[in-house]
């Protein structure tokens, strides 16, 4: 069902294809749909997925998307006092704060926000990192516009936006080459932990989400899917299903 | 990106696999990140180097890069102690996009074994390296 738009033949690993007919065919990835996952579980899977792909005990890219409990995580180059307020409400509400490799500042995970951490090789794709970041922009703001949400980016702040409302938040990190980590796409989260940090280092932006943009419920499993079919638009891939015990049959554990 | 062509690649430094260069001064090795890699990272906005005299082994993380919303790992190409590193870089990280040979050099080190320096690819090994990425 999540992955309605992408049910097509899965490919080799080669990165391009011709049918008889002459047609190119398209380079595919291995996705993973994780149920809501502890941040810290599927930080671990990723630097694993990182190192497989890296020594290519992984032959394809691959994308993760999840949900993660509530959790602040800071950036590589953060300053703490992102995470402010006096009274630290996060600490009182017991949400962990962590640390990781990323790039960008303090931000904040929880329920009802889709977290999606491409696995990408860009030496391979000939992707610079600018690219990257704006392709994945691109698919936030492609998955928006599905619900009529006119999303676009700021020149001044990475991410999407709608006017001075964020609407989705970039990270990245590369490790020889690969790079993980992604973006974060508010869905129907409530916005109010947001409140109790300044969300990627910034001071009076309020954090929206598509179902308060659409005034209407949407939940993360729809736009799961609409992410996955704009991901395979945006990079010009097949989505194909990897479940975890096939991963781990490719000897990447 | 700019095309294999088009990037500046001197002749008289090494390369490593993860697009770091090193070249002998003296008695010891300046290192940095070579054009390609500025050029795929894009405007650099951080640098993160570590204090003088810290040791690495070859390999090692000695450092981090940011780019917009990226932060990318640097690896040191030889065995050594740091003797120092280039402070311009903590107020104009630009030097490495600008200059990344002179400029925008990031750490000095003592090398442990200086043979590890002639491991490294020269220009036309690591040219040919860079193509088979594509």
């Amino acid at each position: 069902m999540i992955s309605a738009f992408a049910r097509h033949a899965c490919l080799p690993d080669k990165r391009r294809f011709r049918n008889r007919q002459g047609t190119t065919l398209r380079e595919s990835w291995f996705f993973i749909d994780l149920p809501r996952t502890p941040y810290g579980e599927a930080l671990k899977l990723q630097r694993r997925l990182v190192d497989a792909r890296r020594t290519a005990r992984l032959a394809r890219d691959i994308v993760l998307l999840t949900e993660h409990d509530p959790v602040f995580t800071l950036g590589r180059h953060s300053a703490a006092e992102g995470y402010c307020t006096g009274k630290s409400p996060a600490m009182r509400e017991g949400i962990p704060v962590v640390a990781v490799e990323r790039g960008g500042n303090i931000t904040y995970h929880g329920p009802g926000q889709l977290v999606v951490y491409p696995i990408v090789a860009l030496h391979a794709r000939r992707l610079d990192v600018r690219t990257y970041v704006s392709l994945l922009e691109e698919t936030m703001i492609r998955t928006a516009l599905h619900w009529n949400i006119p999303a676009e980016r700021n020149n001044v702040n990475p991410g999407v936006w709608i006017g001075a409302r964020k609407l989705g938040s970039v990270g990245i990190a590369l490790r020889r080459g690969i790079a993980f980590h992604g973006f974060a796409l508010n869905v129907s989260c409530t916005p109010e932990p947001f409140n109790w940090i300044s969300p990627c280092g910034l001071k009076g932006i309020a954090m929206t989400s598509i179902a308060q943009e659409a005034r209407a419920p949407v939940t993360v499993d729809e736009a799961r899917i609409v992410v996955h079919h704009h991901l395979a638009d945006i990079f010009s891939v097949e989505l194909c299903p990897a479940d975890m015990p096939a991963i781990a049959g490719m000897g990447t554990f | 990106m700019k095309e294999i062509s088009e990037l500046n690649l001197p002749d008289d430094i090494h390369y490593a696999e993860d697009h770091e260069w090193a070249r002998w001064e003296d008695e010891t090795i300046k290192i940095g990140i070579d054009d390609y890699a500025q050029d795929q990272l894009g405007d650099i906005v951080f640098v993160d180097l570590p204090q003088p005299g810290s040791r690495f082994e070859k390999g090692e993380e000695f450092g981090t890069v940011e780019s917009v919303k990226a932060v990318s790992e640097l690896y040191i190409p030889l065995s050594g102690e740091i003797v120092a590193i280039n402070k311009d870089l903590e107020d104009s990280p630009e030097l490495v996009n600008h200059d990344p040979y002179e400029d925008g050099w990031m750490i000095e080190i003592k090398p442990d074994d200086p043979r590890e320096y002639e491991q490294l690819m020269d220009k036309r090994t690591y040219l040919e390296m860079l193509k088979g990425l594509e």
